[in-house]
């Protein structure tokens, strides 16, 4: 017996939420950055698990994983120097300190 | 015998994915939070080869369980990461937060229980059939996503480069030479 594609899906979506649960929870930009990578992940795994179900030789899910790695990398980068150049100017990680670029 | 080893490395993989996903997000210590992202990380390592997706596999450890790990290390280590009691559980938003996300949540995972296919997994690979289609039909956009990763690196060398008219000093306060 093989594992049914559906559970690959719903561990990909647990994995999902959890993230969700924590960007919309937490206050540190820190964990918030490490919870949007965990949704970024999940979001692959759905793709790898999708692309063996439509038995495509082509491996087009995974091509996608390829561009949501080369994302998450960009993404963990920009981020990171953003938080950095924040924490510069007002020495705190807390997001609902940083009241400063709202109008 | 054999047809259970799959089942059961998957379900020690998954154990460990939500497992150390919700330590990443209810526990307080910065560094056991990065640390079990990069354990999480490891486990969809291991989905992916369950998956037959071994090249996918060896990025996820490159770069996931590699380089963000890394990087994330640096953010907790160039921030002073403040203790707030009890931010966690007596937040105003959370009990909104865990309502919206629940809702969304069960019926999604339900709906994912219901695809029951096995999954025929390739013969001989996936290396050769993923080259073929990222350097063949995706070509144009491998060479955009070249194109953001050198903005993405220029941006964040420009963002967190300090300013000019901060003059180097020495420790008493004199200009250096």
């Amino acid at each position: 017996m093989t594992v049914p594609i559906g559970a690959f899906i719903a561990v990909s979506a647990a994995l999902f939420f959890i993230g969700a649960a924590g960007v919309l929870m937490r206050r540190n930009a820190v964990v918030i950055l490490m919870c949007v990578e965990l949704m970024l992940n999940a979001a692959n795994l759905a793709l790898v698990a999708f692309s063996r179900r439509s038995g495509s030789i082509d491996q087009r899910g995974s091509v996608f994983v390829v561009f949501v790695f080369v994302i998450a990398a960009a993404e963990v980068a920009v981020g990171l120097a953003i938080v950095l150049s924040a924490y510069r100017n007002r020495p705190s990680v807390d997001v609902d300190g940083a009241k400063a670029m709202s109008g | 015998m054999y047809d259970l080893i799959g089942p059961a490395i998957f379900g020690l993989l998954s154990v460990g994915i939500i497992a150390a996903a919700g330590g990443v997000v209810l526990l307080k210590r910065i560094t056991a939070q990065a640390l079990l992202m990069a354990f999480t990380f490891f486990c969809m390592a291991g989905m992916f080869l369950l998956l037959g997706a071994e090249t996918i596999a060896a990025f996820q450890v490159l770069i996931y369980v590699g380089a963000i790990t890394v990087l994330i290390l640096f953010g907790v280590m160039f921030t002073k990461q403040d203790e707030r009691a009890y931010a966690l559980f007596f937040q105003r938003q959370t009990p909104w937060a865990g309502a919206v996300v629940a809702a969304i949540a069960l019926p999604v995972i339900a709906l994912a229980f219901s695809f029951r296919d096995g999954i025929p997994l390739p013969p001989g690979g996936d290396l050769i059939p993923l080259a073929t289609s990222l350097f063949g039909d995706f070509t144009f956009p491998f060479e955009v996503a070249s194109v953001l990763l050198l903005a993405a690196l220029v941006g964040a060398i420009v963002l967190v480069k300090r300013d000019d008219d901060e003059e180097p000093t020495g420790p008493a306060g004199e200009p250096l030479p």
